[in-house]
């Protein structure tokens, strides 16, 4: 695997002062599946922005396949979009839209026609050719989206919340066909997201960005299990975040009990965050639990039931359970050692990554 | 019931009323006498005499000719204006420009062609067919610009993006995507300047000299000295020529739909 | 991109300043000339003697009656149409008539109004005797009205077009009577409508020389009418500059006058 995209120290300033990316490092291998995942406003579609070249770096830079191309025009670079909204040309039809990149190209007629066919097979869409596109349903517009880059050969294709206007069962099929699509092409995909449960499900790679800046990188598990603080914890996933103290290696204090945990690496005494995933948690009686709390409310979501019980401290739990419980009855809350996470205060990424090394290697 | 009733017949008096006139000049057209007071005999010799009226004729066509240049040269001006205004990015800018846009329409027409008639002796420019062409394009171009603005608002800018990223130039930008998609807009300003040029009748009359007219002022002069049953029959001419124009409007305008929606049975 | 939008901008501003910008200069500077230089002699002239004052007060008069009768037929209208079936059709139908020329419309109106034209014909028919209707106040106002309708019923019409049903419906719903529903909800939400139709229709009602000449006979005389006898016939420039540059300046005062409530918002004090 080779890198096929670098940002070099890229900040976006606008001119009203905002700044939209502060200080972005990442390296793009080729072939691999990203995702660009954040909240609105975190700067996630600014880099793909920077990346397709609809924008430019305020500072910093960007390279291609090792040839800076921060100021090259975006029709010149080898990097296709599919867009938020899809904006296909509507005045064109399917075929006029998908053909629109290698017409620009003056490619040969027959090409043009061989080529579209070709990629309008690939997204399913045999036979659409001379649909309008105020006729396709919105799947089908982000299929005519996605064959109309791809038809261009882009080493890059860029999603832009590609997915975010289907609805929930569209967007599930979606998923598996782009990652279908891209393991086919075995081109780079960079996808842009709000969706975390998208994100972790198509990725090679995740970057989760906040306000500007990578808080962490990653494949999906390591992200899910190990958030490096409690911006990521939170975004991904469902969290108990509870504040603690280090006691030792392998064991933390929360809730005025001590536990064993899989984490190493810290001072004893350490004021800490722990967290505990809903679905790691696991509800039996008082005597088995190592917390004992009593249920408030319960929400059946279809394939669990989502609970809310409450502490002797007066603290929240969220648990994901398959099985239902009753309102207002005591129970017992089971986890393993490993299900505990323990964050330090102002970890970055970097130094979480060297401690984690560590204490591996000890082992 | 009842009530809707009599909106039906408010609705249908009103209609009548308006179209009263130009049927009432339509009908007389076809009289053989010499005013619109008594159906005489049916004849059609004022038309023979509106087509041996070479005078009437000439300016027949030239007033269609000003109409065709003035505002296929106002809709390209007009439009380049849109596009300016739209991509003002400054809002005070667009503020600005859109209040001097709309100046030249709220003006009353004398205003206009007073000012108009200034401007040209000012600069030397002679009054005739030069001067008349250069009013009816200065007063149809606001007119163009506030029918394409819409159709840039609602345009999407991340076509212009879509394009470049497959390759196109700023120049194929234009041309390929945001024109096409504008179109409708700038159709309806070139009719709406059609309209404008041929239905004018004041400016004409401030900047044309003695060399120089349009069907407007020829039609005044006349009407001036009284009734004169070619202008009814050149009313006629005018009522099939504008019926055809909105027909061919109605056609280009909805022809987009029509094969959409075709194509969706 | 920049380059690009300077291709577009120039030819635009190249006719904004020379069509819009210097034919205003031009007319304002013509006012104040006299046979040597700057003078307010014109101004002097226009608001001493009473007969400019009195014309002015007469161009408003008429065109304040053309501009309310128009309303008045026209809001109904505008609403029925709103209600119709095949909408578009019947608003074509009305638009038509706008596409006539305006001479040929008002030359239409010489024969219905003369003495043996129609209108007396039927009023004949009640045992009317022929009047003199032609050259009266009445067909002035009453061509200038006919000619101005479709103007006023378009943007009424899209006003109301834009208001939401189910706000109508509410207002019934909430026990509003019809007449109540129309001072209270309707006419409010479409009142944008009957601000730029009241634009669109007393502005160029102050300006109808051409009506004021072929049906009012001369004896209506307004603002227009006095430009047009001043640069056409007695050739003083810059009388007919002076009235033109007061002209303007009512117009603005009509426009702020007009559009003052869009930026107005009513603020509820408790």
């Amino acid at each position: 695997m080779s890198d096929i995209i670098k940002l070099n120290h890229v900040r976006k300033e606008y001119d009203d002062g905002f700044v939209a990316l502060k200080d972005i490092n990442l390296t793009i291998e080729s072939g691999k599946f990203y995702s660009l995942l954040g909240p609105s406003g975190s700067g996630k579609t600014t880099i793909l922005r920077i990346i397709a070249g609809f924008s430019e770096p305020t500072s910093g830079k960007v390279f291609f396949d090792g040839d800076d191309i921060t100021n090259l025009d975006s029709s010149k670079r080898k990097i296709n979009t599919v867009f938020q909204n899809y904006a296909l040309f509507p005045h064109m039809n399917v075929f006029e839209n998908v053909a629109f990149g290698l017409q620009i190209k003056k490619k040969d007629k027959q090409e043009i026609k061989m080529a579209v066919k070709e990629a309008l097979h690939m997204v399913q869409l045999d036979g659409f050719a001379n649909r309008e596109i105020s006729e396709l349903s919105g799947g089908q517009q982000q299929r005519v989206a996605i064959a109309r880059a791809i038809v261009n050969q882009p080493k890059v294709l860029l999603l832009d919340e590609s997915l975010s206007a289907l609805d929930k069962r569209l967007r599930k099929d979606m998923q598996f066909e782009l990652r279908e699509i891209q393991k086919k092409l075995g081109i780079t995909f960079i996808f842009v997201t709000h969706d975390q449960e998208e994100a972790l499900a198509m990725s090679d790679e995740i970057f989760v960005l906040n306000e500007g800046k990578i808080q962490q990188s990653g494949s999906p598990v390591d992200i899910y299990d190990e958030p490096v603080n409690d911006f990521v914890a939170r975004f991904i996933g469902d969290s108990n975040i509870l504040s603690g103290r280090m006691i030792k290696d392998y064991e933390v204090e929360f809730g005025n009990h001590r536990f064993e945990c899989a984490d190493a690496g810290i001072k004893p005494g350490e004021k800490v965050e722990v967290v505990l995933r809903p679905e790691d948690l696991d509800i039996t009686d008082i005597e088995h639990g190592k917390l004992r709390v009593m249920v408030e409310s319960q929400l059946f979501l279809g394939d669990h039931f989502e609970i809310k019980a409450i502490d002797s401290d007066e603290n929240e739990w969220l648990i994901h359970s398959t099985n239902p419980t009753k309102i207002g009855k005591e129970v017992g809350v089971y986890f393993d050692p490993e299900d505990i996470h323990v964050m330090r205060f102002g970890e970055s990424e970097a130094e979480f990554d060297k401690r984690l090394e560590a204490y591996e290697g000890e082992e | 019931m009842k009530r809707i009733k009599w909106s039906r017949i408010y609705f249908g008096f009103i209609l009548v009323l308006m179209y009263l006139p130009i049927f009432y000049l339509i009908y007389y057209s076809f009289s053989s006498g010499h005013n619109m007071d008594h159906f005489e005999k049916f004849t059609f010799s004022h038309y023979q005499d509106l087509f041996s009226d070479n005078r009437l004729l000439a300016i027949f066509l030239e007033t269609i000719l000003l109409a065709l240049l003035s505002s296929l040269i106002a809709t390209i001006i007009g439009t380049f204006g849109a596009i300016a205004i739209s991509q003002t990015k400054n809002k005070k800018g667009q503020k600005t420009l859109l209040a001097l846009n709309n100046v030249l329409m709220v003006s009353p027409d004398v205003i206009i062609g007073a000012s108009f008639l200034i401007f040209f002796t000012f600069l030397g420019i002679g009054l005739g067919f030069g001067s008349v062409l250069l009013s009816h394009i200065a007063f149809s171009i606001p007119i163009v610009v506030l029918m394409v603005l819409p159709r840039l608002k609602e345009f999407d800018y991340s076509l212009v993006d879509a394009a470049r990223d497959l390759g196109a130039s700023t120049w194929q930008v234009y041309s390929k995507v945001m024109i096409p998609a504008i179109t409708p807009g700038i159709l309806a300003g070139f009719f709406m300047a059609l309209t404008y040029s041929l239905d004018d009748f004041a400016v004409t009359f401030f900047v044309t000299g003695n060399g120089f007219s349009t069907l407007s002022v020829e039609i005044y002069s006349r009407a001036r000295q009284g009734i004169n049953l070619e202008i009814n029959a050149l009313s006629t001419i005018m009522f099939i020529f504008v019926m055809i124009l909105v027909l061919i409007y109605y056609v280009i305008t909805n022809h987009k739909t029509h094969i959409g929606k075709g194509r969706a049975q | 991109m920049k380059k690009s939008k300077l291709f577009f901008l120039i030819p635009y501003v190249l006719w904004l300043s020379l069509f819009v910008i210097a034919p205003i200069i031009l007319i304002t500077i013509n006012a104040f000339k006299g046979e040597d230089g700057f003078t307010l002699k014109n101004f002097q002239q226009f608001f001493v003697n009473g007969t400019f004052l009195k014309m002015t007060l007469n161009s408003f008069w008429y065109a304040f009656l053309i501009t309310l009768i128009t309303l008045l037929i026209s809001y109904p209208i505008a609403y029925i149409l709103s209600q119709m079936k095949n909408q578009q059709f019947w608003l074509l139908l009305i638009i038509l008539p706008t596409w006539i020329n305006l001479l040929l419309k008002a030359y239409a109106f010489i024969g219905i109004f003369s003495k043996h034209g129609l209108l007396n014909n039927f009023l004949k028919l009640f045992g009317i005797a022929p009047a003199n209707i032609l050259f009266t106040d009445f067909a002035f106002i009453f061509v200038a009205a006919y000619i101005e309708i479709p103007f006023m019923i378009l943007p009424i019409y899209n006003a109301i077009c834009d208001i939401n049903p189910a706000v109508i419906q509410a207002a019934y719903d909430l026990g509003a009577s019809k007449w109540q529903t129309f001072i209270k909800v309707l006419w409010p939400l479409s009142k944008s409508g009957v601000e730029s139709g009241i634009q669109a229709v007393f502005i160029p009602s102050l300006s109808l020389f051409m009506l004021t000449r072929l049906i009012g006979g001369n004896r209506v005389i307004t603002l227009g009418t006095a430009i047009e006898e001043y640069f056409m016939t007695t050739m003083n420039w810059s009388m007919g500059s002076t009235i033109g540059v007061v002209l303007i300046v009512l117009m603005v005062i009509v426009m702020l006058f007009t559009s003052s409530d869009h930026h107005k918002k009513k603020e509820i004090k408790l």
